[in-house]
């Protein structure tokens, strides 16, 4: 116990692989003296190295970290891993790409040459080959990619740190042991990309599956690309500068438009063969299933449609989160999930791309943050932090202690309300834990019909209709 | 948390305020009571034509003088309903305490006896509105052909950013002898309602008085909005703003109705080298450039919000384009509290992208935006932010460019004022802006003012639109005897 607390503090990222059931049995003070040590540690090693952080901490005239208060000014606005201009993509500026990418990550990319780069995902190839990153973009439905610069050893201490949390969340040892015993992995989405959801892929069918054959995608050949997945934001961008924006379509977008609608024409047979793949080689055994919810969903309620029922073992396990995503689902689409899949044994996390601890929902239905994260809430209206007050509701940030080449630390979009501070959750784990719901602020402040006559129309998420719509 | 806000229904001269229903307004945490819309939707469309009969027995002075009384008991200090109004409104709006005291202390201003004749003079003329019109000599010998503008029965889908909105629909209501239904916006309800319960108490009875009604339902309501737009009680719709509600109003079209839409717009400005030729012109460019950007808290749609600024792109060029940032953001705090002021409900989404913008200075520099004095975000590239449309707040971007040619290729059809300087480019450029789609086109510092013009709005004439233009036709009955061969 004693050790486990020692070995945190002198090194945060020891938390990957450590037993995980012993992150709840730290005492509140053990928690505040690791949150503030780790601060205090992360923030001297990093800010030399990160030009981004050193330029947040002259700003908020920030130099040392007295009480954890002072680190919330020092929090990135979620906006700061996709604070490039755009204009860089259409333009095809991928060396200023890399040099804005450079001030986010203290891993020297200096050397590398994006000087005839024309896409994202060659830059992000690139990198991979050239540095010790692995960059990660998100999903892109807020219109512009963020890109994480995480290394190849944090994606492996990630994909390591999942393991752990399925083999000790319920308990030391209660769950599966991946690590050690291997797992097949069913994942109902693309093999490869560089999106949350596709970068682990390898790592995982590395770790858990051993091999490739132990492994079944949706499309096991597909790339889930950033260039489409940016179109969208793109497309609004150039709308914005009317005229002058239309010269712009990047033509490498152009040039792929064929594969892209040919892997939608392609879809019904893919689904076919995935649903046959699972049942044939897969049926029956234990396995692990990660994917998003809405994802999920659709895969059951297809799966339900063909008379698929209980399809794996029941010592199978799912690592899943992520909302419903805006997505429309009836109320019984947990029901229909568990009645597809065959298996109960659910670990559903509350994450945010830029950090790498997860936070995992307990038997009460409450995430509980690992003491390795330090959560604020702030006041939504000053960006102030709000007290540390069981049941107290702001805008969630966190500083990630285990990234040590970036700055984990930054205020998400998202309102919630934590406890456990002063009453501990009925689950018995100790330390801060998420309350549901969580809700955007975004989805807070719309949705009513006010009526202003400022605006213009935004191009939605299409990309694909855009791309079929283009005469070519 | 204030709830003691009633919106009356108001049905031709009958109020209607048993607050039956709760509503939550838009911001402040404000919330306010309605009557149930659905137990007296029947009475609010005007199904029997035959009613406007009585507005054609008032005479076009008549309407005037009905109009400036109106305006004289709009008196701040004296009209109950005003009050309330305001009231509400300094909690709803983006605008703040200092600028709506301003608005609504000069309401009745807009019932100005000279400018109101002037206003339909140039919309549509006045003879056309009191009889009609001989239309001079046709292809058709003998024939002859008069035409009458009448007013239709309308329903209104006002904007509630700028108490404005409210004061012209009745306006334009009453001196095109009209119907109006006003559907009343959750961010200022009680504007409208002022002015049709002022009319109430001034001429209950009074023809102009029982061709008004307004009424507050949820956007969306369809049992409610089917009665509505409902061609035998509607002929027309004047929808303002909102993408999404003017999207929305869409579904219930169908032959018999007509959609005048007065669409979300987005304003700029372009500014050329002329600026940067000494530092009292920039100083003079850069307040009249603030004046765009920050009057009326940048709620509107003439407001300034990307500013195209033909510096150069160099290292001189960029140290020309920060310069007018800086002293903009500097005019921009000078402001007088009743154009302008800090905002009270900075938008905190906005604030996220300043945020990251301020550290990010190889692409961006950033005067002001700590807090919510507003900001002029200088982009080191001839390229806006990729957050352009959501620029608000008192948050200009500004654009370097090495020629106007990317400036006049950014507007489009979204786009409704242009604020120039110098005027040289305004003539030069004015034809070109307004084949790519903008709308207004004014001398910088000018957006804001809309002193003329007030009939015009987004290219579109809405007042000739709301009318209906019938013509009367005359021959000789001989002549078309003899086509019956």
């Amino acid at each position: 116990m004693s050790d486990y607390f020692e070995r945190l503090l002198a090194n945060p990222t020891s938390f990957h692989d450590a037993p995980y059931h012993e992150a709840f049995t730290l005492s509140r003070e053990q928690i505040e003296r690791l949150h503030l040590e780790g601060a205090r540690k992360r923030f001297a090693e990093l800010r030399p190295g990160l030009s981004v952080l050193d330029k947040l901490a002259r700003e908020q005239g920030v130099d040392a970290i007295g009480t954890i208060d002072d680190v919330a000014p020092l929090l990135f606005p979620h906006t700061v891993y996709k604070s490039y201009p755009i204009s860089y993509l259409e333009r095809a500026r991928f060396d200023k790409l890399t040099r804005w990418l450079s001030g986010l990550t203290t891993s020297d990319i200096s050397h590398v040459d994006a000087g005839g780069i024309e896409s994202i995902d060659d830059w992000i190839d690139l990198l991979e080959a050239e540095t010790d990153l692995m960059v990660q973009h998100t999903s892109g439905t807020t219109g512009k990619l963020s890109f994480i610069p995480r290394t190849k050893r944090q994606w492996r201490e990630t994909i390591v740190h999942s393991a752990i949390i399925i083999r000790d969340w319920w308990g030391a040892g209660k769950g599966p042991d991946i690590l050690r015993d291997g797992m097949p992995i069913i994942i109902p989405g693309y093999r490869h990309g560089a999106a949350a959801t596709q970068r682990g892929n390898s790592i995982q069918v590395d770790l858990y599956a051993r091999g490739e054959e132990n492994a079944l995608f949706l499309y096991p050949d597909a790339r889930f690309s950033a260039d489409v997945a940016s179109l969208g934001g793109r497309l609004r961008a150039a709308e914005a500068r009317g005229e002058a924006g239309m010269l712009d379509i990047p033509p490498v977008l152009l040039e792929r438009r064929e594969a892209l609608l040919e892997l939608e024409r392609r879809r019904p047979d893919d689904l076919k063969h995935f649903f046959a793949e699972a049942q044939r080689r897969f049926g029956g055994k234990d396995v692990y299933v990660t994917a998003m919810w809405a994802i999920l969903f659709d895969w059951a309620e297809e799966g339900l449609k063909r008379g698929i029922k209980g399809i794996f073992g029941p010592g199978s396990v799912l690592l899943t989160g992520g909302g419903k995503k805006g997505k429309e689902m009836p109320d019984d689409w947990r029901d229909q999930v568990l009645e597809f899949l065959g298996f109960d044994n659910f670990y559903e996390m509350y994450a945010t791309s830029e950090m790498m601890g997860l936070c995992m929902m307990c038997e009460n239905g409450n995430y509980h943050i690992p003491p390795i994260i330090v959560p604020f809430l702030l006041d939504p209206e000053t960006g102030r932090p709000l007290p540390r007050k069981d049941g107290t509701t702001g805008r969630f940030a966190g500083l990630d202690l285990m990234p040590q080449t970036y700055w984990a630390g930054l205020i998400t979009g998202d309102e919630i309300t934590i406890s456990g501070w002063q009453t501990p959750c009925a689950c018995g784990r100790i330390g801060p834990h998420v309350v549901p719901p969580v809700r955007r602020y975004s989805e807070k402040e719309g949705g009513d019909d006010r009526i202003v006559c400022a605006g213009a129309p935004e191009a939605h998420d299409r990309a694909l209709e855009f791309l079929a719509e283009l005469s070519m | 948390m204030s709830d003691d806000f009633r919106v009356p229904l108001v049905i031709r001269g009958e109020i209607i305020d048993d607050a039956a229903i709760g509503h939550v307004g838009r911001r402040g945490g404000v919330s306010f009571r309605a009557p149930d819309i659905a137990r007296h939707v029947g009475k609010l469309p005007l199904r029997t034509p035959s009613l406007m009969a009585d507005l054609y027995a008032l005479g076009f002075e008549d309407i005037l003088d009905y109009l400036v009384e109106l305006g004289k008991r709009l008196d701040f200090g004296q009209n109950r309903h005003v009050r309330e109004a305001f009231r509400l409104s300094c909690i709803t709006s983006g605008l703040s305490e200092s600028i709506l005291r301003f608005h609504y202390a000069h309401l009745g201003a807009m019932f100005d006896r000279a400018e109101m004749r002037r206003m339909i003079d140039r919309a549509c003329g006045v003879d056309y509105l009191e009889g009609w019109v001989d239309q001079g000599p046709g292809r058709f010998p003998g024939l002859q052909a008069r035409t009458r503008a009448f007013g239709a029965r309308c329903v209104h889908v006002i904007a509630g950013n700028a108490p404005i909105v409210s004061v012209l629909t009745v306006i334009r209501n009453a001196l095109t002898r009209s119907d109006a239904i006003i559907k009343l916006p959750s961010n200022d309800p009680l504007t409208a309602v002022a002015l049709v319960r002022t009319m109430v108490e001034m001429a209950p009875d009074h023809p102009l008085t029982k061709h008004i009604s307004v009424a507050y339902w949820k956007g969306g309501d369809e049992a409610i909005e089917e009665a509505i737009y409902d061609p035998r009680g509607c002929e027309k719709i004047i929808a303002w703003g909102g993408f999404d509600s003017v999207k929305h109003i869409t579904k219930y079209l169908q032959p018999g109705i007509d959609l005048i839409t007065q669409d979300p717009k987005l304003s700029g400005t372009i500014i050329g080298k002329e600026a940067f030729a000494d530092d009292a012109t920039l100083r003079h460019v850069a307040r009249r450039l603030a004046l765009d950007i920050g009057a009326q808290n940048q709620e509107g749609c003439v407001s300034a919000r990307v500013i195209y600024v033909e510096s150069g792109t160099d290292a001189d060029g960029l140290a020309r384009a920060n310069r007018l940032g800086e002293l903009t953001f500097a005019a921009m705090q000078a402001l007088p509290d009743h154009l302008s002021t800090p905002h009270k409900a900075f938008d905190p989404a906005l604030r996220s992208e300043i945020d990251a913008a301020r550290l990010n200075d190889e692409d961006y520099r950033v005067y002001g935006g700590r807090a919510n004095e507003g900001a002029v975000i200088v982009s080191q590239e001839d390229y806006p932010v990729d957050f352009s449309r959501q620029l608000a707040c008192r948050v200009g971007n500004i654009v370097p460019i090495d020629s106007f040619e990317t400036a006049v290729r950014s507007v489009n059809a979204y786009t409704q004022t242009i604020g120039i300087f110098p005027e040289s480019l305004k003539a030069a450029l004015r034809d070109r802006l307004a084949f790519q789609g903008a709308q207004r086109i004014v001398s910088l510092g000018g957006a804001a003012t809309m002193q003329h013009n007030m009939e015009k709005q987004d290219a579109i004439e809405p007042v000739r639109r709301m009318l209906k233009w019938v013509t009367e036709e005359q021959a000789d009955g001989a002549q078309l005897e003899a086509m019956a061969g």
